[in-house]
C-alpha cells in the first residue's frame, strides 16, 4: 500500500514542517450591508502525520475552515501556511494547483462522476495533472477493497463504497493532506464505522487528516480535536 | 487505464442520452438542407456546363414557343410539338456571323416500359460542333444507314456493320457508326441522314432545330439580333444558349439563396439549441463542477470539457446531417428532375469532398461559437459557490 502522503520538507533547523500552520486567519462575507464573520482570528498547527478533527455546532465555521486550508477560498486575515509555503495570498492558478498536488478531498455527497467508473473517477485527479494513473488506481482500488468494482459505475454502488472510491480518487496524487468534510454524514453507522478504521489505516500509514465531523466516534478516533463556535476556536 | 479528453466527453453524452439525440438532430438537419443546397448548387452549375459544352452550339434556333422547354427538348430527346421550314436552314447559312448552322429532325418514340427511342435525322455538319465525339464507323451517309449511340448500341449488342429492324423506322438499317460514350443524352439516340429522317418520320422539307456555331461567340447578341432579323426570323425562335442558361442559373440562385437563408437559419436555430443543451447541463452539474475544481481541475479544464462537449455534439450533428444528405440525395435528384423546367442530364446532386469539408467545417465554427458562452461560464463557476450547490440543481 502506498498511502504515504508527501514527505514534509525539511526545515533550515532540520526538523520535520508542521503540515499546516494558521496564525489569525479570518474569513468574513458581505451580506447585504452586513458583514459576516464566519471565522475569527483562528491560530493553529497540524503536524504532518495527525489526525485531527474539527468539530461543533453548525453555523460554527467548521466548513469555512475546510476551505481554507483546501485553498477553495482565501481568507481575509491571517496567514496560512501548507507545508511550509504561504497559500493565502495565492491566485486562483496557483491554489487549482495546490489543491491538485498537495491536497485530498472528501465529501458527504462522495462527488463522484456518474458517467465514470470506479476506476475512472479514481484516476480523474491524476488526469488534471497530467500524469500516468493506471499502476496507482490499481495501489488505492486495492487499498480501499474496490479492485472487483473498479468497472462498476457509481449507481451500481452503496453509499460506503462510494464513499472509498471517494477517498481513493482523494489519495490519487499522493497529498500532503486530506480533507474531509462530514465523510459518514450520508452513511449508516456500520459503514460510517467502516470508513473509520479505512481513516485509521491511512493514518497509521503517515497521512495527515482533518475531518469536519458531527460523527462521535469518528472525533474520538482522531489524535485532536479543533473545537469551533461562532467563528472561533474554542480553548 | 489512462483517461482522456474524448473519453470524458464521449461519455458525458450518454447522461441525457433523449437530449443528446434532439440537439444532435436539430444539428444533422440543419446540415442535410445545407449541403443538400450546396451539392444541387454545385451539380445543377456543372450539368448545365457540360451541356452547353456538349450540344457545341452558341445559338439554337427552335420553333415559336418556350425557349426552356425547346433547349430541354433539343438536349434531351423528345417529339416536337412543332416544326421548322428547312429553308429557314439557308437564311440561318447566309449570315456573316455563322461558321457552321447543323439542321435537326427529332422524333421520339416512347416504349411500353417508359423509355423511347429518339431517332435524330442530321447532316455531317453536327461533327463540326461535336469536337468530343468519337466514331467507329463513321456518320451514316446512305438512307438505310444510322449511326448509334454509345448506350443504345451497347444495350442491343450493335456493332459496325449490324444490320438490323427498327419498329420505329421502315425497312432494315444498316449500323455505319457507333458513337462512344459521351456522357449526354446522346449515347441513347440513333442519328439518321436527314433527307431520310425526314421521308422516314414523314415530315418532308421540315425541321425541329438548328444548332448554330458562331464565328466569334464574344459577339454573340449582334448575331442574334441578326438571325432575329432575317426574313424568316419572325417564325422562329433564335436562342443564344449561353443567356439561356446563365438564366436558369440566376433563377435557380435566386430560388437557392432564399432557401439558404432559410437553412441558415435552421443552423442558427440548431446552434442556439446546442447552446442551451450545454447551458442546461452547466446548470445541473454545478456540484460536480465544484468537486472537479476541488480535486484539481482548472478552470481552463472545465472550459475545455465543456467546449469539447459542444463541439462534440456539432460535429456528430454534421456527420448525421452529411450522411442524410448523402443517403436522401437520389430521392433529392428525383423530385427535383420532376419538377426543374430544365434538367442537365448529368447528377443533378453532386455531394463532393470539398462541399462535406466546408459543411463540417462550418459546423465546428457553430459548435466553437455556441460552446462558448456555456464553458465560459463553467470556468467562472467559484468552486466554493459551486460545490455548496444542490446535485442536479
Amino acid at each position: 500500500m502506498s498511502t504515504a502522503p508527501h514527505a514534509s520538507s525539511p526545515s533550515a533547523a532540520g526538523t520535520a514542517v508542521a503540515a499546516v500552520v494558521a496564525a489569525g486567519l479570518g474569513k468574513s462575507y458581505p451580506r447585504g450591508r452586513e458583514t459576516v464573520e464566519a471565522l475569527k482570528e483562528a491560530s493553529f498547527e497540524i503536524r504532518s502525520g495527525e489526525f485531527v478533527a474539527i468539530v461543533g455546532p453548525s453555523g460554527s465555521g467548521k466548513t469555512t475552515l475546510l476551505n481554507l486550508l483546501g485553498c477553495m477560498d482565501t481568507p481575509t486575515a491571517g496567514t496560512l501556511h501548507l507545508g511550509g509555503q504561504e497559500v493565502s495570498g495565492l491566485s486562483e492558478p496557483e491554489r487549482t494547483r495546490l489543491r491538485r498536488d498537495r491536497i485530498g478531498f472528501v465529501f458527504q455527497h462522495f462527488g463522484l462522476v456518474p458517467t465514470l467508473t470506479v476506476a475512472e473517477n479514481v484516476a480523474l485527479p491524476a488526469f488534471f495533472a497530467r500524469r500516468p494513473a493506471a499502476q496507482r488506481v490499481d495501489e488505492l482500488l486495492d487499498t480501499v477493497g474496490l479492485s472487483a468494482r473498479r468497472n462498476h459505475r457509481p449507481h451500481e454502488l452503496s453509499g460506503g463504497e462510494m464513499q472509498r472510491v471517494a477517498i481513493a480518487r482523494a489519495l490519487m496524487n499522493h497529498p500532503l493532506l486530506l480533507l474531509a468534510d462530514e465523510p459518514t454524514g450520508n452513511l449508516d453507522s456500520e459503514t460510517g464505522d467502516s470508513i473509520l478504521r479505512l481513516f485509521q489505516r491511512l493514518h497509521a500509514a503517515g497521512l495527515t487528516l482533518v475531518v469536519v465531523t458531527h460523527n462521535p466516534a469518528l472525533a474520538a478516533a482522531a489524535a485532536r480535536r479543533i473545537p469551533l463556535r461562532d467563528g472561533r476556536i474554542q480553548p | 487505464m489512462n483517461l482522456s479528453w474524448h473519453h470524458l466527453v464521449l461519455k458525458e453524452g450518454r447522461r441525457r442520452p433523449l437530449r443528446t439525440a434532439i440537439t444532435v438532430a436539430g444539428i444533422a438537419i440543419a446540415v442535410a438542407a445545407i449541403a443538400a443546397l450546396l451539392a444541387f448548387q454545385r451539380g445543377y452549375q456543372r450539368g448545365l456546363g457540360l451541356e452547353l459544352d456538349r450540344l457545341g452550339a452558341h445559338v439554337l434556333v427552335v420553333p415559336k414557343g418556350c425557349p426552356f422547354d425547346a433547349a430541354s427538348i433539343a438536349l434531351h430527346g423528345a417529339s416536337w410539338p412543332c416544326y421548322l421550314k428547312a429553308s429557314y436552314l439557308e437564311e440561318v447559312r447566309a449570315l456573316p456571323d455563322v461558321a457552321t448552322a447543323a439542321p435537326a429532325l427529332m422524333s421520339a418514340f416512347p416504349k411500353p416500359d417508359g423509355s423511347q427511342t429518339v431517332v435524330v435525322g442530321a447532316t455531317e455538319e453536327i461533327l463540326r460542333l461535336k469536337p468530343g465525339w468519337r466514331l467507329e464507323g463513321r456518320f451514316p451517309t446512305a438512307p438505310d444507314e444510322l449511326l448509334a449511340g454509345a448506350e443504345y448500341a451497347r444495350s442491343r449488342g450493335w456493332t459496325v456493320g449490324t444490320v438490323v429492324s427498327l419498329e420505329e423506322l421502315p425497312g432494315p438499317r444498316r449500323i455505319a457508326g457507333v458513337l462512344e460514350p459521351v456522357g449526354g443524352a446522346d449515347d441513347g439516340f440513333l442519328y439518321l441522314p436527314l433527307e431520310a429522317a425526314q421521308r422516314d418520320l414523314r415530315h418532308d422539307h421540315a425541321l425541329t432545330h438548328i444548332l448554330v456555331r458562331l464565328r466569334d461567340p464574344s459577339r454573340l447578341d449582334e448575331a442574334v439580333q441578326r438571325l432575329r432579323g432575317c426574313n424568316a426570323g419572325m417564325d422562329m425562335n433564335v436562342v443564344p444558349l449561353t443567356h439561356l442558361f446563365r438564366t436558369l442559373q440566376g433563377m435557380m440562385g435566386a430560388t437557392q439563396l432564399w432557401l439558404a437563408c432559410v437553412a441558415m437559419v435552421a443552423l442558427l436555430a440548431a446552434g442556439a439549441g446546442v447552446s442551451n443543451a450545454v447551458l442546461m447541463a452547466v446548470a445541473e452539474r454545478t456540484r460536480e463542477i465544484g468537486v472537479l475544481r476541488a480535486i484539481g481541475a482548472s478552470a481552463s479544464d472545465v472550459f475545455r470539457l465543456f467546449w469539447l462537449e459542444t463541439l462534440l455534439l456539432s460535429l456528430g450533428g454534421g456527420v448525421l446531417g452529411l450522411a442524410v444528405a448523402a443517403a436522401a440525395s437520389r430521392a433529392v435528384e428525383s423530385w427535383l428532375r420532376d419538377r426543374l423546367p430544365f434538367a442537365p442530364a448529368d447528377p443533378l446532386v453532386r455531394l463532393e469532398p470539398g462541399i462535406a469539408l466546408l459543411c463540417l467545417g462550418g459546423t465546428l465554427l457553430l459548435g466553437s461559437v455556441a460552446g462558448f458562452l456555456p464553458a465560459w461560464r463553467a470556468a467562472r463557476l467559484s468552486p466554493r459557490e459551486a460545490i455548496r450547490t444542490p446535485a442536479g440543481a
